[in-house]
């Protein structure tokens, strides 16, 4: 690092801070103008702070990098709401109605959901994510070959490169892992007794929906990441097949990030993430924010999964046909697919809430003959299939990394490739078991218990071959980090696939549901799923990032401090949640004895929450003085590893050619990838 | 050569623009005689069959360029047209959906229109196809002038279309939108599909601006390609709305 970016870093720190008071005053400010008096109490508002956290962030960006790129992008967001919110209310004030209103923070919800959606366009703008494309409508050629800049701080513009665009999606989920995380440890602190010590009703309800729907966005962008800077180097292209989209579904995903966390310094909600009708239609201004936000984070996944889909048909190398792929495109197309189709029914029972609360159109309103169990339906139609969104690339990443360490042949390539894509078909037929108990058709219930049970079976497939491909496995004593992450993941994840059958049986779920069980279940299937997964494939892949090394001590001690408290926390959910805990709750009675239980999940969490910072630490670590790495570490066969760490620019120089089976680990004289010599 | 070819592919629009025009009368007899659900979902499908097939070309799709150069304009042809028929699919979801919605709220009921003007609009939507289809077909064959001619038809007619849906029936209609979950469906439908047709029409815009600059050749013309496919995708839609709106079930 250079001595003039190390001082452009304190004095982003001190912007940091700036920013961090500076937002937290606006935020009193906004509180004392909606509540007509002024309170000291308002200084240690949380949603105050929020509104400081975000102003802080765009600080902090700020002093890193000037006013360009991403920092422009969110100036010109503020400027764009402003500007939508103001056209609204100037819209109203000619027809009569009043153009503002202090009980929703000045400007009227209409006025909101319309700036939301004009800061979002300007964001995009702003950025310049949108330069290229609006150049092509007023008739300028577009150049195919984009210019490589260097240095960190292109990763804070807009860039075509897929690698920047994987690690830009991938330290932004990190982010927002964070940020969610932050909020469950303050509603953990919360449960950690009966009765309300730390936040009041409301709060923790928008909290604890928050959290719920932060840590999706998060899910969702991390699998982004980990799919837009490998796929393209497993099936050996140069880049995506439309770069521009790819960088614009990544910048759409930032204004939608800050939308949702806006909901919070704007009245918050107190729906969950599900956002179920009536209730949401009654909700405070924040519901509208986070049903916008999460419109637009839809964007970001249906583009991303249709750049993902065709560059898988059109840009594999020579010789790799379908059953010669890598299984983590296999389950990245698989993922692809739900996400391309699937995601546009829930944005549509979003827009359709948001309508009836906007303009009264009564789609909800059992009175005018609306009906609530729709919106479930089309809520769930996404919902579900989501989860295997989330779990699908990590069960990949399971299967890519066994066999390499392992130093056998991933046991049944094909029924794991084709399990990827049964599960995401059988995803789609079993969204109603979340409906059980909502009051639906009772003939439903027995069809999608089956479909969803049914469900355990492509997932079997992959269970039978992790433990084939174990089975007489070349272990090294000491095991390294990913694996050790893909071990738990197993582990975890058998244990949230275990819990789901009685959860998907009608009998028992009418007992289960709304309980802690369906919570510590859940938690499972994502840690187990998605979280090792995703660490594994940080600990595995951050060398072809960097070139260094993560740290394997602090790895190990990141692993061993993470998994027996999670085992800890999820356990002692789903024991709670069988004496009768509800989900869900702000508080609970002291006289059903759940104190020792909820404190020790509350101390668990905290302890994950340490773990996580023992991996923050790592990266920082790891990138300044790392061990260098910079060949194939792992004794990988897949293409990525066959060229030096980081990538080069192109990432091959030299076009490869597949000539065997990819996962011939231990078979004397087996050769997947030949690179093509230059003749 | 190119002239016999041109008047064939004339032929061929007419044809199924003619045919389409049919099934568009049989489905308003279905609906004014027996209210078969079957048949005039039938019916829809063969409509929206035939305008996938000859008017958005959907064959396209597995046709292969055998090209290996990325940066060649076969290349990217191929890939622009499976990225974009997967965002057509992508919106065929929320269409779908608005679909699923209509038919849980109102069942076999449907909303009080006035049955002459959704015939009137469907015909225009109709008439902007089969001049939407001309305007590609003459970019094919090189035909600037013809190309500009069928485009602004097109642009006039989905103009045209949206005046007579938002300006005429959202203000005819014996309703307004928070009456009942009827109306309010009604609205988002016929609202949506508006969004899209004004979508369109700005793309279209685009579209006849760059090829008035003499930006497209026959060859080359893959933005002509997007928007006419776009264009008949909307007209898609409305085979399966016009029917859902208008025709299927009794009046509430």
């Amino acid at each position: 690092m250079t001595k003039s970016s190390s001082r452009g870093f304190q004095s982003a720190l001190l912007f940091l801070v700036i920013g961090l008071v500076a937002g937290t005053l606006i935020g009193v400010i906004l509180h004392t103008l909606t509540t007509g008096k002024f309170e000291v109490a308002y200084l240690m508002d949380l949603p105050s702070w929020m509104l400081g956290l975000l102003v802080g962030i765009a600080a902090f960006f700020y002093g890193l990098i000037g006013y360009t790129g991403l920092v422009r992008g969110l100036v010109w967001q503020v400027v764009g709401t402003l500007a939508g919110a103001l056209l609204v209310s100037g819209i109203r004030f000619l027809l009569g109605l009043p153009p503002f209103d202090l009980n929703t923070f000045g400007f009227t919800e209409p006025a909101w959901v319309t700036g939301a959606i004009t800061g979002t366009l300007a964001f995009l703008a702003g950025v310049g994510a949108l330069t290229d494309w609006y150049m092509s409508a007023l008739g300028h050629p577009l150049s195919d070959e984009h210019e490589h800049q260097h240095g960190w701080q292109r990763y804070f513009g807009v860039s075509l490169d897929h690698k920047v665009i994987g690690i830009q999606y991938t330290v932004t989920s990190l982010l927002m892992l964070s940020i969610g995380g932050s909020f469950a440890l303050i509603f953990r602190t919360e449960l950690s007794q009966s009765g309300l010590q730390v936040l009041s009703l409301q709060l923790y309800n928008s909290l604890m929906s928050l959290h719920g729907m932060v840590m999706i966005v998060s899910l969702l962008l991390g699998i982004a990441g980990v799919i837009n800077y490998l796929v393209p180097m497993m099936i050996g292209a140069k880049d995506m097949a439309f770069p521009r989209l790819n960088a614009f579904s990544y910048w759409i995903a930032i204004p939608a990030a800050v939308l949702l966390l806006s909901s919070l310094a704007l009245g918050g909600f107190d729906t969950g993430w599900t956002g179920y009708p009536p209730l949401s239609v009654r909700a405070p201004l924040g519901m509208s924010m986070f049903f916008v936000g999460v419109w637009v984070a839809g964007w970001s996944s249906i583009l991303g999964a249709l750049n993902l889909i065709v560059t898988m048909l059109r840009l594999r190398a020579d010789g790799m046909i379908a059953f010669k792929m890598p299984i983590f495109v296999w389950a990245a197309t698989a993922t692809s697919i739900i996400s391309l189709t699937a995601t546009q029914m829930i944005g549509l029972a979003f827009q359709l809430v948001l309508f009836q609360r906007l303009l009264g159109m009564p789609f909800f309103d059992v009175a005018k003959g609306g009906n609530p169990i729709l919106f479930q339906h089309l809520f769930w139609f996404y919902s579900h299939p989501v989860v295997y969104v989330f779990v699908l690339p990590g069960l990949g990443v399971i299967s890519e990394l066994l066999p390499v360490f392992v130093r056998k042949p991933l046991f049944g390539y094909k029924w794991v490739a084709m399990s990827s894509l049964g599960i995401a078909l059988v995803g789609f037929l079993v969204w109603a078991h979340h409906m059980f108990s909502s009051g639906m058709n009772e003939y439903l219930r027995v069809p999608f218990m089956y479909s969803t049970l049914l469900v355990a079976v492509p997932t079997g497939v992959k269970f039978f071959s992790w433990v084939a491909t174990l089975w007489q496995g070349k272990l090294t004593r000491e095991l390294p980090t990913p694996m050790l992450f893909v071990l738990g993941g197993i582990v975890v994840f058998l244990l949230g696939g275990l819990t789901g059958p009685p959860n998907a049986t009608v009998s028992t779920d009418l007992h289960l549901t709304d309980t802690y069980f369906i919570v510590g279940h859940f938690h499972d299937t994502m840690f187990g799923g998605y979280v090792f997964p995703f660490f594994a494939a940080l600990y595995y892949w951050f060398p072809k990032a960097t070139g260094k090394r993560l740290n394997e001590k602090l790895g190990k001690l990141h692993f061993w401090l993470m998994t027996p408290s999670f085992l800890v926390m999820t356990l002692f959910m789903m024991r709670v949640g069988l004496l009768g805990m509800r989900r869900r709750i702000a508080d609970y009675d002291p006289a059903l004895s759940f104190d020792p239980w909820h404190l020790a999940m509350t101390i668990s969490a905290f302890l994950i929450a340490i773990s996580i910072c023992i991996f923050f630490y790592n990266v920082y670590i790891s990138s300044k003085k790392g061990e260098s790495a910079t060949g194939n570490i792992w004794k990988s066969r897949s293409p990525e590893w066959q060229v030096p760490s980081p990538m080069p620019v192109h990432n091959f120089d030299q076009e490869i050619k597949i000539v065997g089976e990819p996962y011939d680990y231990g078979l004397a004289g087996s050769v997947y990838v030949q690179i093509k010599s230059e003749e | 050569m190119a002239h016999q070819k041109h008047s064939g592919s004339l032929i061929q629009g007419i044809v199924i623009f003619v045919i389409l025009a049919f099934l568009t009368f049989i489905e308003f007899f279905i609906a004014i005689t027996n209210q078969s659900l079957l048949l005039l979902s039938l019916v829809a499908l063969v409509k929206a069959s035939l305008v996938m097939y000859y008017y958005m070309h959907i064959y396209k799709l597995v046709e292969s360029d055998h090209e290996t150069d990325h940066h060649s304009f076969a290349w990217k042809l191929t890939t622009n047209r499976l990225g974009f028929w997967l965002f057509i699919l992508s919106d065929a979801f929320l269409f779908a959906g608005l679909l699923v919605t209509r038919f849980n709220l109102l069942g076999m009921t449907r909303p009080e229109l006035n049955q002459y003007l959704g015939l009137a609009v469907t015909a225009v939507l109709l008439i902007s196809s089969f001049f939407m289809n001309r305007a590609e077909t003459q970019m094919g064959m090189g035909n600037q002038k013809g190309f500009l001619i069928s485009t602004a038809i097109t642009i006039i007619l989905g103009v045209g279309f949206l005046a007579g849906v938002v300006g005429i029936e959202w203000q005819e209609a014996p309703f307004a939108a928070g009456d009942s979950a009827a109306s309010a469906v009604f609205f988002m439908m016929t609202g949506m599909h508006a969004f899209h047709v004004l979508t369109g029409v700005i793309f279209l815009g685009i579209v006849f601006n760059n090829g008035r600059r003499g930006l497209y050749s026959a060859e080359q013309h893959w933005a002509v390609e997007a928007a006419t496919v776009y264009w008949h995708f909307i007209d898609v839609v409305w085979i399966f709305f016009y029917p859902a709106l208008y025709l299927i079930g009794r009046l509430a």
